[in-house]
């Protein structure tokens, strides 16, 4: 598998099972050189299968956020998730919908969603996110919720098309939508 | 609770209404991950109880392939979730999902090896010092293959069933795709397993994509695999066949006909 050391070094062991597995994790999730020995067709392949299927559960978990991207949710989310090991699908979205947003390029209905998150539950980025004891108030891209006694209201909606901040945004307040997270 | 019996469906929220119509239904699976040890079960199983539904949590993150002993509290998952659905079985898979602090997301295979033989027998040993019912081992679908196998998939298999005294939950659609990506015969590997420990078997949809089959469980079923549950059950017909789908769910007359084609090809009643 893989050439034997030369002259006077000592031959090294074939590394145990669990480095392989990890080696073979890593080059699949997270970007680590393909493992040695391995064919590239079938791992490029893997790889690709299994960004699809975590695209597929993260869109389960974020239905506005690949809703709001449409036909370019695969493209979007595999550019993204390529070299990025999962949290979890609600922790991967929750971290495309923020990086999408710190783009300005998240679409409205997806900025909906991640403002009603943000006002349901407190998320760090490095651990499970846990339900927010206090009222909150979430905003995303000009989406703005509010979260009192664990319900939550989208109290202004994302502009539709695109304007400067606070410039001509309508205040949905009095038709807002109470969303069942 | 009675074994799996007939034609079942893998039961997934999605889909619990549907599920739940179908009157000559004795037997589903359901994803053990998703049921929760205590508190409320999902309504839909609740009522597949009541009717006396034989119901098999099927776990998928066990990593019972994984160089690490298995996780003890996700065992004691398994076994809690078989005890409170009174499942005489439950199953897993011959994979690994996580290695290095790493999760896949994904059921990935082992090199067929001494060593990987060794590390899946002792885990499944672990798992089933807790457990209350049997377990069956589910032989996965895989494009990739370790550079260094050492055994053939059929010794590898017998090996693992041999020396755990598990069962097989054989998944036909995994044959199918092997044999396809692997260039081989899927008949000829029928002929070496070991069918007589076959609890039940699986069969699910997949798509050609990038000069690969994709044991999708996302599309139709397509009509080799229906071939090979007739090859199967020519040679040895299992006491049942479960449809999984886990995605794209279509209308319920096409997974109707699904359900009919599954039972005509291995001669079971129709449960729609």
């Amino acid at each position: 598998m893989t050439a034997a050391p030369a002259g006077d070094h000592v031959p090294t062991p074939r590394a145990g099972l669990a480095e392989r597995q990890a080696e073979l994790v890593a080059a699949l999730v997270a970007g680590g050189p393909p493992p040695p020995g391995f064919a590239p067709g079938p791992l490029a392949a893997t790889r690709a299968a299994l960004l699809r299927k975590r695209a597929g559960d993260v869109a389960r978990h974020w239905p506005l956020l690949a809703a709001g991207l449409g036909a370019g949710w695969s493209t979007t989310f595999a550019g993204w998730a390529a070299r990025r090991p999962t949290a979890g699908s609600l922790r991967d979205g929750w971290d495309l919908a923020r990086a999408l947003h710190a783009e300005r390029a998240l679409p409205p209905a997806a900025a909906e969603e991640l403002a009603v998150r943000e006002a349901r539950l407190r998320y760090d980025g490095l651990r499970a996110p846990r339900p927010r004891r206090l009222p909150a108030v979430g905003r995303a891209g000009g989406a703005v919720a509010v979260q009192i006694a664990g319900r939550v209201r989208l109290l202004r909606p994302a502009p539709r098309v695109p304007t400067l901040a606070g410039e001509g945004v309508p205040d949905a307040a009095g038709s807002a939508l109470w969303i069942s997270d | 609770m009675t074994d799996p019996s007939g034609v079942g469906i893998g039961w997934r929220p999605e889909i619990a209404g549907f599920v739940a119509e179908l009157p000559g239904l004795r037997f589903v699976e359901v994803v053990a991950e998703g049921v929760p040890a205590s508190g409320p079960l999902p309504p839909g199983l609740t009522q597949l109880r009541e009717r006396a539904v034989t119901v098999v949590p099927h776990g998928v993150r066990l990593s019972l392939g994984g160089a690490e002993p298995v996780d003890p509290t996700r065992v004691a998952h398994l076994a809690a979730v078989a005890q409170r659905l009174d499942a005489p079985l439950v199953s897993e898979h011959i994979a690994f999902v996580r290695a290095g602090g790493l999760e896949a997301g994904h059921l990935l295979p082992l090199p067929r090896s001494r060593e990987a033989v060794d590390a899946v027998c002792a885990n499944v040993a672990r798992a089933q010092a807790e457990l209350p019912v049997p377990i069956a081992l589910e032989p996965i679908a895989a494009l990739v293959d370790w550079p260094d196998d050492e055994l053939d998939e059929a010794d590898f298999l017998t090996e693992i069933l041999d020396r755990t005294g598990a069962l097989l939950l054989l998944d036909v659609a995994n044959v199918h795709a092997n044999a396809r990506n692997r260039g081989a015969d899927p008949l000829a590997l029928l002929d070496r397993l070991p069918l007589e420990r076959v609890a039940y078997a699986h069969v699910a949809g997949g798509a050609e994509r990038g000069g690969f089959y994709h044991d999708t469980h996302t599309d139709p079923v397509p009509p080799a695999v229906l071939e090979l549950v007739g090859a199967l059950c020519a040679r040895q017909r299992p006491p049942a066949l479960l449809l999984e789908r886990d995605g794209h769910y279509p209308p319920a007359a096409e997974l109707r006909t699904e359900l009919d084609a599954l039972a005509a090809a291995a001669g079971f009643p129709a449960v729609t």
